[in-house]
């Protein structure tokens, strides 16, 4: 018996493989889209693997975390390099999620019956930006430090249980050891597993349904081309992976992620505070707002205007036309490009005539 | 006294037992309080002298209310005498007590009937300062006016009359920060003008480290005139006394030169110690410059060239230099490692290590002894050069990482090539 009879016996490998033979990808003007997914999942498993790379270093106290990775980066035999594509990495993904995101929205992805792909991927988005915010904290760096602090202390602004969510993220009322020792516990084990599960729900149903297809493209050629995912598509795939693996090992090496101070609580905070690019255009708005807006505290508006904004993007399946033809579909393709360009804009503006870091 | 009669009282309320301090102390207030207001009702001295029309005699009643002494509920008979509540000018019958104004000796006796009494002072202030009438008459301002000089300083001089401020008042003329204009309201060529004293301390001192560091950074922990000086026992330091003096604040130099040769062979040419290389009023923030046997430079003034002390301090110098261009080139190296995105912590952690012994050759170069100056100068190289050497291992570990990065980019972009060439493969056997 061969080694594969001995798998497919125990395995049933042949299904699986039928599975895989029949996959297929629609190939039309947008199909440049679909690679976005496997990108973030690619870059997910790059955080994955150097993740688990920090972890056999990493030290979550505050007496210890600063050195911990001040030792990783100077003692450790390509110590810096996993760091540095950690971070790049992390920054990457989000990135690819983004975009990811915004595409799907356009091309209406969404459709019946991708609801709750659509919902799914939603979470995904929420969890990498929540993997970004607790992982920025871990180095235990001045800028880390006080930029967790503005964080949340906007999470602390958001009416009615804006109080108890600090404290929960931070155990306590300040940023102390205990909020390093709990990021790392979100960072390491809550965060995954929910990424985990949801991830492997989304997987599954963009495997259930297909890719889905733009409405435009559906309307126009009713007899479609198509590619098989394996390996077609596979290889291309691989293909824009490479090139992202490369693009991590220039930026690493070319702009090796800083470790700066060690955070002091009691040292006064650095000028020009900013989180991460990613929340950039938030806070920009935030900062932007008037301290008060008929007599709502500017703050407090800015937190429920996002909150009902992400609201009605994640419900946005149920929203728009269940055919992604229309005027109703076109009003919101018009509020989706609205808000990558308000995003977009406000993300820069952040960073007018300052360093991005 | 009313201070006393509150003493007394809150004496007597602790004794009672459990009576709570809360209500002590209300108690201990309301005293005081009425204390305050009957005198403010029956204060003769102050009523009439209010109402009077000379500047001379009117100001003390006006400066009193903001004085110390008044706040804790002394009265003007607490040092005139007389009867404040006589509301007649026979509140000053000197048959009833009435003393008027002390005469300029009779000031330092008088201030010390209370500030020299700790049994007194402990009403007021749980740690005083006891005031010591003989260490008064160590200064010089007393012995010149026990020769009947009329124009040197007593308490009043320094501490001001009738608006005195206690000595952490900011407001006072003794807080740190003010004394050295309090001294030189007398220490000035006008004031002193026909005396054979120097007159021109301040203006020197204003201009020295010390002063600078007082006057204008408002850094209380410079020294003032007093702190060399002495307050109320003020007197130029004894020639044996100046590393003393130096030595309060400066304490590792002053150990050092204490058991160097170099303060024997001073003592024994009766020069100053730490003034004769630093001067005094005038001392400026020491620099390396000093170290110099150049024409002009310190130790030039005394050692003359050719000389075996001369040669051991150019030794120095030049060992000194080279710690120094050590350091500068470890600097150069971490802060070019640092500025392509490298690591240089630990570098800088040995480079902050050998500046820190750099300072410590600096007061160490208080010994004049060559061969421990020699050998801290050795320890210092030696911890630069391992600086130097994380820095230049930065530096090669960047350039080896570029190395590596277009390495692995050249087989990366080869796997690309063969996964694109693949693609096209497949895409041509399609007929695509």
């Amino acid at each position: 018996m061969s080694v594969r009879d001995w798998l497919q016996t125990r395995l049933g490998l042949e299904s699986l493989e039928h599975v895989i033979e029949k996959k297929r990808v629609p190939v039309h003007r947008h199909s440049f889209w679909y690679y976005w997914g496997g990108m973030t999942l690619f870059l997910f498993g790059v955080q994955v693997t150097t993740g688990i790379l920090l972890v056999l270093y990493y030290r979550p106290s505050a007496d210890e975390a600063y050195e911990s990775v001040r030792f990783l980066m100077t003692q450790v035999s390509f110590g810096w390099l996993v760091r540095s594509i950690h971070s790049w990495s992390a920054n990457l993904m989000v990135g690819a999620a983004m975009v990811h995101m915004f595409s799907a929205f356009l091309l209406k992805a969404y459709r019946r019956p991708r609801e709750v792909t659509w919902l799914t991927g939603m979470g995904l988005f929420v969890l990498c930006l929540a993997f970004g915010f607790s992982g920025y904290l871990l180095p235990w760096n001045q800028l880390a430090f006080f930029a967790t602090k503005v964080g949340t202390d906007i999470v602390a602004a958001v009416p009615l249980v804006g109080g108890f969510l600090a404290r929960l993220l931070r155990g306590g009322d300040q940023i102390t050891g205990g909020t390093l020792t709990r990021f790392f516990g979100f960072h390491v084990a809550i965060l995954p597993l929910l990424m985990t599960a949801v991830l492997g729900l989304h997987l599954f149903l963009v495997q259930w349904h297909g890719m889905s297809v733009p409405p435009g493209v559906e309307q126009q050629a009713p007899a479609r081309k198509e590619m098989r995912f394996v390996p077609d598509f596979l290889l291309r795939d691989i293909v824009g992976w490479l090139a992202a693996l490369g693009a991590l090992a220039l930026l690493a090496a070319l702009f090796p992620w800083e470790l700066g101070l060690k955070a002091d609580p009691y040292a006064p905070a650095p000028a020009g505070i900013k989180p991460e690019w990613y929340f950039g255009w938030m806070f920009q708005t935030l900062r932007m707002l008037p301290s008060h807006v008929l007599g709502i505290e500017g703050e407090v508006l800015g937190i429920v205007g996002f909150g009902l904004a992400g609201l009605v993007w994640v419900v946005v399946p149920f929203l728009d036309a269940p055919d992604g033809r229309g005027p109703r579909a076109r009003l919101w393709t018009a509020i989706g490009m609205l808000a990558i360009v308000y995003v977009i804009v406000f993300t820069l503006l952040v960073y007018r005539g300052g360093h991005p870091r | 006294m009313s201070g006393r009669v509150v003493a007394i009282l809150a004496g007597r309320i602790r004794g009672r037992g459990p009576l709570p301090a809360a209500a002590a102390l209300a108690v201990m207030t309301a005293l005081v309080l009425a204390a305050s207001a009957a005198r403010a009702a029956t204060d003769s001295c102050l009523d009439c002298h209010r109402a009077l029309d000379d500047p001379r005699l009117k100001a003390p009643a006006q400066g009193f209310p903001r004085d110390i002494h008044s706040e804790r509920g002394f009265t003007c008979a607490s040092c005139h005498g007389g009867n404040p509540s006589d509301p007649d000018v026979s509140a000053m019958d000197p048959d009833r007590g009435f003393k008027g104004a002390p005469t300029r000796d009779q000031v330092a006796p008088l201030c010390a009937g209370c500030h020299a009494n700790a049994e007194f002072m402990k009403h007021y202030n749980p740690r005083p300062y006891i005031f010591s009438l003989a260490e008064w008459k160590t200064s010089v301002h007393c012995k010149r006016e026990s020769l009947g000089d009329q124009k040197v300083a007593t308490c009043t001089g320094c501490h001001g009359v009738h608006g005195i401020r206690p000595h952490n008042d900011p407001a006072s003329p003794i807080y740190p920060t003010n004394v050295p204009r309090t001294c030189a309201r007398c220490h000035n060529p006008d004031y002193l003008k026909g005396r054979a004293v120097r007159a021109d301390q301040y203006a020197l001192y204003a201009q020295s480290v010390h002063g600078v560091a007082l006057l204008e950074k408002g850094d209380v922990s410079a020294p003032a005139c007093n702190d060399c000086h002495g307050n109320h026992g003020a007197a130029p330091p004894g020639l044996k006394d100046v590393t003393m003096v130096c030595g309060t604040c400066h304490g590792r130099e002053a150990e050092l030169f204490d058991g160097s040769r170099m303060k024997a062979a001073m003592d024994l040419e009766g020069k100053r110690g730490c003034v004769t290389c630093h001067g005094n009023h005038g001392v400026k923030q020491p620099t390396d410059a000093m170290l110099s046997t150049d024409p002009g430079g310190t130790c030039s003034g005394c050692h003359e060239p050719g000389s075996a002390a001369e040669r051991d301090t150019r030794a120095i110098i030049a060992s000194f230099g080279g710690l120094k261009r050590s350091l500068a080139g470890a600097d150069s190296l971490l802060k070019l490692a640092e500025v392509r995105g490298m690591e240089a912590s630990p570098g800088r952690e040995s480079l902050k290590d050998a500046q820190d012994r750099l300072v410590a050759v600096r007061a160490g170069l208080h010994s004049f002894d060559p061969k421990k100056i020699g050998a801290a100068l050795g320890e210092g190289a030696a911890v630069a050069a391992k600086a130097a050497g994380y820095g230049r291992e930065a530096l090669r570990d960047w350039r080896n990482r570029r190395l590596g990065t277009a390495a692995s980019l050249v087989v990366i972009l080869l796997l690309m090539g063969l996964l694109i060439a693949r693609i096209r493969q497949g895409e041509r056997a399609r007929g695509d």
